[in-house]
């Protein structure tokens, strides 16, 4: 089996926003509509303060609310793990939008652009079937069904990657296979310690937070075992 | 149907190759997706991977570029003013023109000029030329440089920003000791960092990023000290909340922890003694001490116990101590100051002596940093600097030293930069971590040459150090006429003479002198023609009101347009040249460059159309040549970009393509040649591709040395030292300087000749801002606030001020909404979060949102980037406060190097407004 | 203190959702009310029309709201898990027991009893749809809490009490069983409300807002008509009852719609975001 899922290192995270514009880019959002999204996050009191930089957007949970409140099946949970929305079937009750933990869904009313009008790219990408629907980060489903299809592993191979990974300057968001035990978001849950927003929830989110190394002084426990391991060698 | 992006109906998608250079830490290599001739979505030029040092990837800027091609607002045909008269409340009342017209006039202006003379009766050029900041334009402008070169003397000096948004005092100095324009840690092996200010997560780019957050999940340790929680602080181990502009006062203490509170032999001695001039004994008048017969300065040899010159083979140098030697001491002017035996010091006791009273404690009460927490950054620092370690770097073992300084804006500029450069280097020096792996090392030259290789620029100089180019302060060929208006020749010695002196000498001296040229240099007057391009000096420059002002009197202003903007509101003519994915350039990639550039690798780029020229904008190429051509210069124009004004030579020993001098060649036909050129350089002159091949490919290189990132084998191969930790060579040109300008009665420069030290002491720099206050006529307790500044990664450098997605984006980002105050601060005075608040100094002010922060110090204020536009389509709607507008372009704020920093004492109040919500 | 996207209102359903809670409510507790007060013949019946009016108003209101409403019939597609679904089937036969027990009544046929209770039985789950809708609502704690459910319910009930007495005090149809019975229904809300209300302790931000029409709802919507039913209990002249009844049940509907309307758009803070960790960058210092 196979379940994508994404990784986002907060210990790199520099809420460049790159991966916002990147995913607008792929994804044709219209002004405001941010799939993937870089909190700005400040904990504490001057001049114990500490800041962070979370991305956020659609979770793909094991147990979606909004698939669950959809009253059309328009949201539907894949057997990979991809929550979708078919734009076709959507009544636009936003119902999936209030059901969502994460904020991760929009609605857009009526078209919008940039500048009013629309410019000649805008006119070239506007899908009037998502106005007046729910929509939201599709793990860039298209790229991974289209890269699996030519032979391509989703998270290795760009063409098959979601685009703000491939966009990510810092490599803070990763995605991979959590089923495949070797995969690069297996490799990287195994050797840090992460967390899953609001889990209480028991959502089950597919996306993951990793904030310190696995160790006990932090650092990369894949590494220092290797170190041992050569160490135990000699 | 399920999820899909967009309604493609793609009948015809291509990816194209190309390069975005919007910043100073560019380029970064993208490929643009083009459905149907529409440019649709920018993505990392994936090919690049493997040799670009931040996984090919692309910055946030680059994303804005579709959205820059088809901007509504865009200046799409040439247009003309009608209305004579200029200011900012003037509708300058721009009408179309044809592009023949629009060379028409031009052509005849700078025709006349020809006739006429190229430089005013002053002697400065008639034609100025001002161009965005970090050098960035040059990777848009075509072959505009050739242009210039062909016509002459053109005046680059009227500034933009620059000297006091960039990193001035680091720029001059880290040339002048260790080849470094730009100062960085060599990020990939430092482990411990001590950031002051800089803000490499906002301003180093993708590389930048991509190497630190390496090295964060590696385990470096950063310590960030700043009076705000940048990006860079956030992204830090360690916050260090410090009091504006006493920087210095903090670096001082770490020194003398080092050099007054840790055993001496912790220190990295034999680099001390072998590779500095610590050994170097100074005379009673602060002058080296010197041989007799040769001049050459002298050290104690121990293994004799003798005075020998320094260079003299098997010497061991006394690091510390005084001895009598025999010598002689020459002061300023090759006057003979003493002979004989005379008393010598080292440079490193003088240093040590020197940093004796700036104990932590000291510091404390300066920097409002605790002396402990002081104390324990200075001895992390040494526990993590290795001293006596080495590493193999490409099978040459090197000192490994894997810890570094960084200083960032406001901090490496303007009073009180010096101080903070030179202690930052000595922090290096007295660990060895200065130019080694691990280390504090250099990115590039910009005003050494040659500009392409910082290696081959290090040539032997005087005492043992390396050469530098100084603007000459001795009596015969010093002159108070300088060849450009902001006088950088004449006035700063260290912004030398080289390709971007211009640009760094005191680039607001064009501007305040144009009103009031000070007692001894000729007058300053406007230039008869002057050419602008990716600038907005109207809003970046500090004192915007004044700068708009002087503006508004050049007679004649060319400006390349995108959009309307604040200083081409002052234009006669707009020109609208094809923007970032419709035009045609190569240019050098890899190597060292700016920030934290550091490859593997070294080529070229070419930037080429992605989609077809919108409405009736020209080619830079197109609009050079044809100003070329109509001055009767092609011939000159040619054969600059025959001797690779273009950015790569067109003839050598194993290749030529030059192009006939003789005829005007199209921009095909050049770019074609280059790019043969180019791709001859990369393999040895084995594979010559022409245009087509590299608008297929778009990049190629070559590996690039790892070795080459660090100066301190070369200098050990030329058997040269760093010119550190006494700086006898400023002291005597300042003195020269100072007796210079005397002599000509120039007395406007005093206090700036007194930064000549050659052991840089603190002084009050906060009290030169408070000061400057009291010259307004108001007082420190009624201006209790340090308004600062600091760069956006979405927005610096990139003129993108007008992109919809880039304000979307950024807004995410607390700060780009407003100014952020502290949370007690605002308390106290009845702020809250997205309140309107005024922000004054005794004669002007400023509004805007506050930003209810914990992360900055309650006597600080913090207005990112610079929006405070007026003309400029959709920013001027931002109504955001501007730190520009406030600051007062004066003399007291401008230091020797002819730089000054972000910072103004203001007011804070609650104007009453609305309240608009949250950042 | 802590800076950073905090949780903030949603903005997805406005007035227009609301009023499909506030006129579903009432109206599904009118024929509840009307059959549990025993209602019979055309009072009854009209009850039983205007309960069903009130409630197509309400789903009619929030038909203008979703943004493809030429496709409002897939809203029947997925009852197996979304409640919206349910609610759109209950209102189907809400709306053909409701019609066909008004027939009944009007028709004084023998069993319109049993199909006014029928109705009260289809009005009641469909009341307990639209608890359960915002139950489901996991982004919203307000919403989402246990209880919502059971205080949807109570208040619709006494809403719906508040609305049938309301009117048939104007008609000097009311018996003090109903009155009694109201009380009742006002007590059950009161509870439902402070049980919800423990429950949403830990969403300060949803909490806060909800206080204002929380307290509305417990002094002007239930004590205020508390106090009055028992004043009109003491009372012996008809039309003294019937006025303090009718004032008592305005009261009652007014608290009932106004804790609604604040509950779907002040009260209903999303999760916002949280970082249980902040990341480690570099060392541990």
């Amino acid at each position: 089996m196979t379940r994508w899922a994404m990784i986002a290192d907060l210990r790199r995270c520099v809420g460049c926003q790159t991966c916002t514009a990147a995913c607008k880019h792929a994804n044709a959002t219209p002004p405001g509509v941010q799939w993937r999204r870089v909190l700005d996050v400040e904990v504490g009191d001057y001049p114990d303060v500490k800041r962070a930089f979370v991305p956020v957007g659609c979770q793909h949970c094991d147990d979606p609310p909004c698939m669950h409140v959809c009253p059309t099946t328009a949201t539907r949970k894949r057997a990979d793990g991809i929550v979708t929305i078919d734009y076709d079937l959507c009544i636009g009750c936003a119902y999936c939008a209030v059901a969502c933990p994460y904020q991760a869904r929009y609605k857009t009313e009526r078209a919008t652009f940039a500048y009013g009008a629309p410019a000649a790219h805008e006119t070239k990408r506007h899908d009037p079937d998502r106005i007046a629907v729910a929509t939201k980060c599709t793990f860039c489903v298209e790229r991974i069904d289209a890269g699996l299809a030519a032979g391509m592993t989703p998270g290795v191979d760009p063409e098959a990657t979601p685009a703000c990974v491939n966009a990510c300057i810092a490599q803070a968001l990763t995605f991979g296979d959590l089923d495949d035990p070797a995969s690069n978001v297996s490799t990287l849950l195994e050797g840090n310690r992460h967390f899953r927003m609001h889990s209480e929830l028991g959502t089950g989110p597919g996306f993951y937070y990793l904030w310190d190394g696995a160790g006990p002084d932090g650092g990369v426990p894949a590494l220092r075992k290797l170190v041992e391991q050569a160490m135990e060698l000699a | 149907m399920p999820d899909r992006p967009g309604a493609v109906a793609a009948t015809a998608s291509t990816r194209v190759p190309t390069y975005c250079y919007q910043c100073v830490a560019g380029p970064d290599l993208l490929t643009v997706k083009v459905v149907d001739g529409v440019a649709t979505e920018v993505e990392p030029n994936f090919c690049a991977a493997e040799v670009h040092p931040g996984g090919g990837k692309v910055c946030v800027k680059a994303y804005g570029l579709v959205q820059k091609t088809y901007h509504p607002n865009r200046v799409l045909t040439p247009m003309v003013r009608t209305n004579p008269r200029k200011g900012r409340d003037e509708d300058p009342g721009f009408v179309p023109i044809s592009w023949e017209d629009a060379y028409s006039l031009i052509a005849a202006k700078l025709n006349a000029i020809r006739a006429e003379g190229l430089a005013d009766a002053s002697g400065y050029p008639r034609v100025a030329a001002t161009f965005g900041g970090g050098g960035t334009p040059q990777s848009y402008m075509g072959t505009f440089p050739a242009f210039l070169s062909a016509w002459g003397p053109v005046d680059m000096g009227f500034g933009s920003g620059q000297g006091v948004k960039c990193y001035h005092s680091e720029h001059l100095y880290g040339e002048f000791w260790h080849r470094a324009f730009i100062v960085a840690p060599d990020t990939p092996r430092t482990d411990y960092l001590i950031s002051c200010g800089a803000n490499v997560e906002a301003s180093g780019g993708v590389v930048g990023v991509w190497r630190h957050a390496n090295a964060r999940v590696r385990g470096m340790k950063r310590v960030q000290v700043e009076p705000h929680l940048s990006i860079t602080g956030a992204c830090s181990a360690e916050w260090v909340p410090i009091k504006p502009k006493t920087d210095a006062a903090f670096l001082f203490a770490l020194l003398h922890v080092l050099v007054h509170e840790m055993p001496r032999k912790r220190l990295d001695l034999p680099f001390l003694a072998k590779r500095t001039a610590s050994a170097y004994l100074v005379g009673p008048n602060g002058y080296y001490l010197r041989d007799r017969a040769t001049l050459k300065p002298l050290v104690w040899d121990e293994a004799r116990g003798v005075a020998v010159a320094h260079d003299t083979p098997g010497v061991v140098e006394a690091l510390e101590g005084r001895h009598e030697v025999d010598a002689v001491e020459i002061g300023p002017d090759e006057a003979l100051l003493a002979q004989g035996r005379l008393p010598g010091t080292t440079a490193f006791t003088l240093t040590a002596e020197h940093l004796a009273p700036y104990s932590p404690e000291w510091a404390e009460a300066v920097c409002e940093v605790p002396a402990a927490r002081i104390r324990k950054i200075a001895r992390e620092y040494l526990d993590h600097a290795r001293v006596g370690e080495t590493i193999e770097i490409e099978g040459v073992t090197l000192p490994f030293r894997p810890v570094a300084v960084s200083l960032g804006k406001t901090v490496n500029n303007g009073w009180g930069g010096y101080e903070c450069c030179w202690a930052r280097t000595m922090l290096a020096v007295l660990v060895g971590a200065l130019e080694v792996p691990g280390g504090t090392i250099g990115t590039t030259v910009r005003l050494n040459r040659p500009q392409s290789d910082r290696l081959k620029s290090v040539k032997a100089g005087p005492d043992g150090f390396m050469a530098y180019p100084l603007n000459t302060t001795d009596k015969a060929r010093w002159s108070p006429k300088p060849n450009i208006r902001n006088a950088y020749r004449t006035m700063v010695p260290l912004a030398a003479d080289g390709p971007w002196s211009q640009a760094l000498g005191p680039t607001h001296f064009s501007w305040m002198f144009l009103d009031e040229t000070p007692k001894g240099l000729p007058r300053v007057m406007p230039p008869d023609v002057w050419f602008v391009y990716r600038t907005n000096p109207a809003i970046s420059f500090w004192d915007t009101a004044e700068v708009q002002k002087r503006m508004a009197r050049f007679p004649f202003v060319v400006a390349f347009a995108f959009t309307r903007d604040e200083t081409n509101h002052f234009a006669d003519v707009l020109l609208p040249d094809a923007t970032d994915l419709e035009s045609l350039q190569l240019i050098r990639i890899g190597g060292t460059k700016f920030v934290e550039q550091f490859w593997d690798h070294q080529g070229f780029a070419l930037r080429q159309p992605a989609v077809a020229t919108q409405g009736d904008a020209r080619d830079f190429t197109d609009i050079a040549s044809e100003l070329a051509d109509r001055c009767g210069l092609t011939r000159e124009y040619v054969t600059a970009i025959n001797r690779g004004v273009a950015g790569v030579p067109l003839k050598s020993a194993a290749w030529n393509v030059e192009l006939d001098a003789g005829r005007r060649q199209s921009r095909e036909e050049i770019w074609d040649a280059v790019c043969k050129a180019a791709s001859a350089e990369v393999t040895d002159g084995r594979e010559m591709h022409g245009l087509d091949w590299w608008k297929e490919k778009g990049f190629l290189t070559r590996p690039y040395p790892q070795l080459d990132w660090y100066l301190l084998p070369t200098l050990v191969e030329h058997g040269l030292r760093f010119e550190l930790p006494y700086q006898e060579r400023l002291k005597r040109v300042g003195a020269e300087l100072g007796a210079r300008l005397h002599e000509h009665d120039m007395h406007w420069w005093d206090r700036q000749l007194e930064e000549y030290q050659a052991l840089p002491a603190w002084k009050d720099f906060p009290g030169v801002w408070e000061a400057a206050l009291r010259e307004q006529g108001g007082e420190p307790e009624a201006f209790p606030f340090w308004l600062l500044t600091a760069r956006s990664m979405q927005y610096a450098w990139g003129g993108n001020v007008g992109m919809q997605l880039i304000k979307e984006v950024a807004d995410n980002i607390a700060g780009h909404r407003g100014v952020i105050v502290n949370g007690a601060t605002a308390r106290r005075l009845g702020i809250a979060d997205g309140d309107e608040i005024e922000i004054a100094t005794p004669h002007r002010s400023t509004r805007g949102l506050a930003v209810v922060r914990e992360g900055i110090r309650p006597d600080t204020l913090l207005a990112i980037g610079q929006f405070d536009h007026w003309a400029t389509p959709y920013a001027k709607d931002f109504g955001l406060a501007s730190l520009n507008s406030l600051a007062t372009m004066s003399l007291a704020l401008t230091d020797a190097t002819g730089s000054g920093a972000d910072v103004v004492r203001v007011s804070l109040r609650r104007a009453g407004g609305a309240r608009r919500g949250p950042r | 203190m802590s800076y950073g996207p905090a949780p903030w209102v949603q903005r997805h359903w406005d007035l227009r959702a609301a009023a499909n809670f506030v006129f579903g409510g009432i109206g599904s507790g009118v024929i509840v009310f009307a059959s549990l007060a025993g209602a019979r013949g055309t009072p009854a019946a009209l009850a039983l029309v205007a309960g069903l009016a009130l409630v197509g108003a309400g789903l009619f209101s929030v038909w203008l709201e979703i943004g493809r409403p030429f496709r409002a019939i897939r809203v029947f597609t997925n009852p197996r898990t979304s409640w919206m679904s349910r609610e759109a089937y209950v209102a189907i036969a809400l709306a053909a027991m409701a019609l066909v027990a008004a027939w009944m009544h009007r028709a004084e046929a023998p069993a319109a009893t049993v199909a006014g209770a029928l109705a009260a039985l289809v009005a009641l789950a469909f009341v307990y749809c639209q608890g359960r809708m915002l139950n489901a609502a996991k982004g919203i704690p307000a919403w989402r809490s246990p209880a919502t459910a059971g205080l949807i319910v109570t208040t619709s009930l006494a809403e719906g009490a508040g609305a049938w007495w309301l009117v048939a005090a104007a008609h000097a149809q009311g018996t003090r069983g109903a009155l009694a019975l109201l009380g009742v229904l006002l007590v059950a809300r009161l509870l439902a409300w402070l049980a919800y209300r423990r429950t949403i302790a830990g969403a300060p931000r949803a909490a806060a807002a909800l206080a204002p029409a929380g307290w509305a709802l417990a002094v002007a919507g239930t004590l205020a008509p508390l106090v009055l039913l028992a004043v009109a209990a003491t009372m012996s002249v008809e039309a003294w009852v019937l006025g303090l009844s009718a004032a008592a049940g305005a009261l009652a509907l007014a608290g009932g719609a106004w804790f609604k309307i604040a509950l779907i758009l002040r009260g209903a803070y999303n999760q916002g975001f949280a970082v249980p960790h902040m990341p480690v960058r570099g060392a541990r210092t």
